[in-house]
């Protein structure tokens, strides 16, 4: 080991090793160790994410219930169907970004960007270990959904590749999102404006077609209605055909959001 | 130096100033203390509110393929309520905490003014941020759904109420509450409930039958009974009781609020 203070103060000058490290086996060790503290930092708040997220996603599918007269079955499943979804865009657009601007204000964020590990991989844990996180919350608000308006679902294959590619596109924007924006306060008014818009004029509770011309092409590009549409494909059948194109527009975003965020951690200060 | 120039004479200890004038003068000086300080806040939320309200006005035909004129009425007449007692139930307890960290909080207590006056003062500066959001969600209900609305006298004493309790529930909230942190989740979670699970938005029957019951023993279910009659002149049965329940709390909120007020640190 170089770089050691002895008793007799700076045994040499700290210097850097004498191979400078590079190359995949490098990364993934980097992966790992980032992977191992963003652990220890989250762990503490993964009980409160979970509750917040369970309870946010099947408060909104109940409350989205109280405003029909009467709920059809067609109205029950397309609640049902957007309760995962519902979950999953406040974690990715609301405790993602506050989280990192929690990191930015403390300087935690800066100190991690000091470490000698790739930004890349230090980039990618945060996006795994969040992603993770978002699945037991969407899972649990499907359950209590279910439960609620006792529809029948049919899980198909497709569930799996769905659910893993909502989770990891809205984590991925709300990162990105964070990191783009210097200022905390705009963030956090775009987050809340963005949740307002999200919950009141995306087809995620009801189908696309009621909406205006002008709207639904809006939904063509943003990624909310694509994400219900993918969800419905995973759980329903016949509900959601021809999700190919909502596939394209779900991974457009991912690697934008991703895109963004690389070319923000790239950059030096 | 003149006895009657009372603005420039600093008065020594021992006279006590009374009476309605100098309530009256302090009232003043409180509501101009408060539109100063927050007046880009004030423009800021007022916007926010009328966005949000004619959002919700404009969103709910969304949800609906051909909305049936009840459904617009309901959400139309109460998103009134949500204008009226967002700023002083959500925002106030904010504003509070904010004060708290920042020092003000100390400062504006040791000012000589009595707590019924400055609670006063807050009350109108809610009322003046939530009336236009009011007046411009009802305009554009009225433009896009044509409801057969019939605003009659009684809107006065409704919109007083309903702004009142809501002040004094974010007053009892900001100043009871010491934490600031406790202070934040509880006027976020009173959002989450006023929009979806108290029946201000929706007729009442839509929720389960227990949920209803609950709803009776807090204010807001009966806001929205007393509003909507006011605005669609209608003679149902439960506003005087409506009325008895937001009094209550009011009252109860207005003690609380004083109580820990007048409590030293």
């Amino acid at each position: 080991m170089t770089g050691l203070v002895t008793s007799a103060g700076l045994a040499e000058p700290l210097c850097p090793r004498d191979d400078l490290r590079s190359g995949f086996p490098y990364w993934l060790d980097s992966f790992r160790a980032m992977l191992r503290y963003d652990w220890g930092r989250l762990r503490q708040w993964v009980g409160m994410m979970v509750v917040i997220q369970t309870l946010m996603g099947a408060g909104m599918v109940l409350m989205y219930g109280f405003f029909y007269p009467s709920i059809t079955p067609e109205r029950a499943l397309y609640i049902a169907t957007g309760a995962p979804t519902l979950a999953l865009i406040p974690l990715g657009l609301v405790m993602v970004p506050n989280g990192v601007m929690q990191d930015k204000l403390q300087g935690t964020f800066d100190y991690v960007w000091s470490l000698p590990t790739r930004r890349s991989a230090q980039m990618l844990s945060t996006f795994t270990l969040y992603t993770l996180m978002a699945l037991p919350g969407a899972v649990l608000a499907l359950l209590i959904a279910f439960w609620r308006y006792g529809v029948h679902l049919s899980l198909s294959p497709i569930l799996l590749p769905a659910v893993l590619l909502c989770a990891v596109m809205s984590v991925t924007v709300g990162y990105a999102l964070a990191l783009a924006i210097r200022n905390p306060l705009v963030t956090n008014v775009i987050v809340n404006a963005l949740i307002f818009v999200v919950l009141l004029f995306s087809p995620i509770v009801y189908p696309a077609s009621q909406l205006p011309g002008w709207l639904f092409d809006v939904h063509r590009v943003l990624p909310f209605e694509s994400m219900a549409q993918v969800m419905r494909a995973g759980l329903t059948t016949g509900l959601a055909t021809d999700v190919g194109l909502s596939f394209l527009v779900l991974g457009a975003w991912t690697l934008a959001g991703c895109a963004a965020a690389a070319w923000v951690v790239g950059r030096r200060h | 130096m003149a006895t009657s120039d009372a603005a420039g004479l600093i008065l020594p200890f021992g006279t006590v100033q009374r009476g309605l004038r100098r309530s009256l003068r302090d009232y003043v000086s409180m509501v101009r203390w408060h539109l100063a300080g927050l007046r880009i806040w004030l423009m800021l939320l007022g916007s926010v509110q009328a966005l949000s309200g004619v959002g919700f006005v404009l969103g709910i035909s969304l949800f609906f393929r051909h909305i049936p004129t009840s459904a617009a009425l309901f959400v139309s007449t109460g998103v009134p309520v949500i204008n009226l007692v967002m700023v002083g139930l959500v925002f106030g307890p904010q504003l509070v905490a904010s004060q708290r960290t920042a020092g003000s909080y100390e400062y504006l207590r040791t000012l000589p003014i009595s707590r019924a006056v400055t609670a006063a003062a807050w009350y109108t500066v809610c009322l003046i941020s939530g009336i236009p959001a009011v007046v411009v969600s009802l305009v554009v209900a009225q433009l896009r759904y044509d409801l057969p609305l019939r605003i009659s006298l009684m809107i006065v004493p409704a919109v007083l109420l309903t702004c009142l309790t809501g002040t004094m529930l974010g007053y009892a909230l900001g100043h009871a509450v010491g934490n600031p942190m406790v202070t934040q989740l509880v006027s976020q979670m009173l959002v989450f409930i006023i929009f979806g699970f108290a029946p201000i938005l929706y007729p009442i029957q839509q929720m389960p039958g227990w949920l209803g019951d609950l709803n009776w023993w807090f204010p807001f279910r009966h806001m929205a009974v007393v509003i909507r009659a006011a605005l669609t002149s209608s003679a149902d049965p439960a506003v005087p009781t409506a009325y008895a329940v937001i009094g209550v709390w009011a009252v109860v909120a207005a003690a609380l609020a004083g109580w820990s007020l007048g409590r030293r640190p």
